[in-house]
């Protein structure tokens, strides 16, 4: 017995046994119908959230404004982590969000190393510029460490995953996102779909909850 | 102290309040006391090529009252060919107090496209002041919810195109809502996607001009003198709804109103809007606008001395019903409308309608760490004007009763933000009494600056 401990010790302090999930992700388009036009299923995002949740640590990740775009335009982050927004631009940005608890508004800043946010909720933060309405970035706060991206056929894995039950989700900026339940080991290869809903740049006011104003306009006050 | 500056004193008193940073960022609307003040200035600098345009007109002009050596009187292309030149200055003041109350002042220094209705207009015009309680969705936004609004003052009609895309006018905005009224509009939202809206104004003078940039000269104090020969020239004029002026508190008021349904998206970018509305009021017998000695309403359209009235002319009543459609999507933009007028007798139809494409430039060059070229915006407009009544044989403005139609080509191009260029070209032809057609075109450049 005695010799059996440093043994069980050792297996303890091996990792547990590393499952896979793979699948393969389809856009389509309203109603099912095709496969959805000029969406890019690189973008989506799939993660697990083990039953018995396992936090990453955070970190630090940034998120950059480049040529009136974020970069990358998707980021997952766990909670807890800070993100700073560099400006690479030549002009002026502001970066904001009104998602809830993860709110914020870094101001006008001109280029430079840029400004820093926490983010200690989960959820999807959804980054706007005040300045630019075609600028949308998002931010998944995750509790889970277990993200994949598909590639451009829509195949992804997800690796290290422990046994046991989960929660498997599927989320594309253009789409509702779709979960499901999920028991690890899976032999069959997932297929989930999502229905592409919304345009690219999606419908949004200001950081003031007004329209952006891109009419020629001085009589509507 | 007269109406106009009585409104120019209200916001020049505004004006006494410290400036706000254009890029400060904005602070949560909370309801307060204290208003939220923004201040801007716009300027407008041209480059305009009119083409040069005279047709003879048949009434028998004294020859004292004609250029000497002329002994024929003529409708003439406003201050024809080239020229550099500044057209306005204008000072806008908002205030708000949450979204339940605000209040809007707009002043023109120069004034010189704007002029109402002579060169010997005024120079300086409050074109809007207004105070509104509640709140008035732009056209093709939703409204945030039911409710209503009213708004008092000197204000746009409320069929007028408020988001232009070129900066010459239609002949149906010129002939119709161009200018600014005085009165009250109460609006109400019926839930966020039906609207009405109701008017009770003064009226705007019916009075003539030409539908180019520049107005012309008709009644000026110089052609008092003899052998007058103004520098701008008549114009080749068309009967239009002039800016009011002064609060006459004695006349019929024009009732109007309209119903009308939109549908958007919830940022404010796409949308539809369709409005139906009109308008009634009596004729003056006749109405005084600084800068001509001319009257306007029945004065005008009796001619000089009562000596050569429309033949159909009857009643004082005028009237007009007509309809507006917006839509955008993405960077499109569609505006048009009809109009169906009835001038004591005088019936009369318009149709416009303008399509724009905005198309956003990637960031290339800045300036001042803003975007050096910001956007291009091509734009088209037809505009068309179908009178539908004769003139008199004598009349000393034969194209009053001619059928005009407009095609404005043009481009905008923006620089900095608050600063962009538009090149544009107007193709203006009519019809003559006699069927032959002729054109008046004219070439027209913007710089403008808004701070």
């Amino acid at each position: 017995m005695r010799r059996l401990v440093p043994v069980l010790m050792l297996l303890l302090a091996l990792p547990a046994a590393a499952e896979e999930l793979r699948g393969r992700l389809q856009l389509v388009g309203k109603g099912g119908k095709g496969p959805a036009g000029g969406s890019d299923v690189r973008q989506a995002l799939v993660w697990f959230e083990p039953a018995a949740p396992k936090p990453a640590s955070p970190s630090t990740f940034v998120m950059t404004t480049r040529g009136k775009q974020f970069e990358p335009r998707t980021l997952t982050i766990p909670v807890g982590s800070r993100v700073r927004f560099p400006n690479e631009d030549v002009i002026l940005h502001n970066v904001f969000s009104v998602s809830g608890e993860n709110s914020f508004d870094l101001g006008l800043y001109r280029r430079g190393k840029g400004k820093e946010q926490k983010f200690d909720r989960p959820g999807l933060v959804r980054v706007f510029c005040n300045v630019h309405h075609s600028m949308v970035g998002y931010i998944l706060v995750l509790q889970s460490p277990y993200v994949a991206t598909p590639d451009a056929e829509g195949r992804f894995v997800l690796t290290g995953l422990p046994r046991g039950p989960g929660r498997l989700t599927v989320w594309h900026e253009q789409a509702e996102p779709a979960g499901m339940d999920v028991q690890v080991p899976r032999a069959e290869p997932l297929a989930p779909r999502l229905e592409i809903v919304r345009p690219r740049i999606p419908p949004h006011l200001n950081k003031t909850g007004k329209a952006y104003s891109t009419r020629d306009n001085y009589n509507q006050r | 102290m007269t109406y106009r500056w009585g409104c120019a004193v209200l916001v020049m008193l505004c004006l006494g309040v410290p400036l706000r940073a254009q890029e400060e960022a904005p602070e949560e609307e909370e309801p307060s006391l204290k208003p939220k003040l923004e201040f801007a200035f716009e300027a407008k600098a041209h480059y305009r090529d009119s083409d040069l345009n005279r047709f003879a007109v048949p009434f028998r002009f004294d020859p004292i009252m004609l250029p000497r050596d002329q002994s024929q009187g003529f409708e003439e292309t406003v201050n024809a060919g080239s020229h550099l030149e500044i057209s306005t200055v204008t000072l806008l003041v908002d205030a708000t107090w949450g979204d339940g109350l605000a209040a809007h002042g707009k002043i023109d220094f120069i004034d010189l496209y704007d002029r109402n209705p002579t060169s010997s207009d005024g120079k300086t015009d409050v074109d809007e002041a207004w105070v509104r309680f509640g709140i008035e969705p732009a056209p093709a936004t939703l409204a945030p919810r039911g409710g209503a609004y009213l708004k008092i003052g000197k204000m746009p009609k409320l069929e007028r195109q408020d988001d232009r895309h070129l900066e010459s006018y239609g002949l149906v905005s010129a002939a119709f809502n161009r200018f600014e009224d005085t009165g009250a509009e109460l609006g109400l939202n019926l839930g966020r996607h039906v609207y009405v809206k109701a008017t009770a104004t003064q009226g705007n003078p019916v009075f003539l001009r030409d539908p180019n940039a520049l107005a012309g000269d008709n009644g000026t104090p110089a052609m008092r003198q003899p052998f007058p020969d103004p520098e701008l020239k008549s114009g080749i004029v068309i009967l239009y709804d002039a800016e009011v002026e002064d609060l006459d508190v004695d006349g019929d008021l024009e009732l109007g109103g309209g119903v009308g349904v939109r549908f958007a998206d919830e940022g404010g970018v796409n949308g539809v809007d369709f409005l139906a509305w009109g308008y009634r009021r009596n004729l003056a017998e006749t109405v005084e606008l600084e800068g001509t000695f001319y009257g306007g309403d029945l004065d005008l359209l009796n001619g000089p001395g009562n000596a050569t009235p429309f033949p159909a002319l009857r009643g004082d009543e005028k009237r007009e019903a007509g309809a507006n459609v917006w839509v955008y999507f993405g960077g499109l933009s569609f505006f048009g409308q009809f109009v169906d007028q009835e001038i004591a007798g005088l019936p009369r139809t318009g149709l416009e309608a303008e399509v724009a494409w905005r198309f956003e430039l990637p960031l290339w060059l800045s300036i001042g760490d803003r975007q050096l070229f910001t956007f291009v915006a091509p734009a088209a407009r037809y505009s068309e004007l179908d009178n539908d009544f004769r003139n008199h044989p004598n009349t000393p403005a034969p194209s009053l009763a001619w059928d005009w139609k407009k095609l404005d080509a043009g481009l905008r191009v923006g620089i900095i933000p608050g600063a962009d260029l538009t090149v544009e070209y107007a193709d203006h032809e009519f019809i003559l009494g006699n069927g032959a057609k002729r054109d008046n075109n004219e070439f027209l450049t913007t710089f403008r600056w808004r701070v």
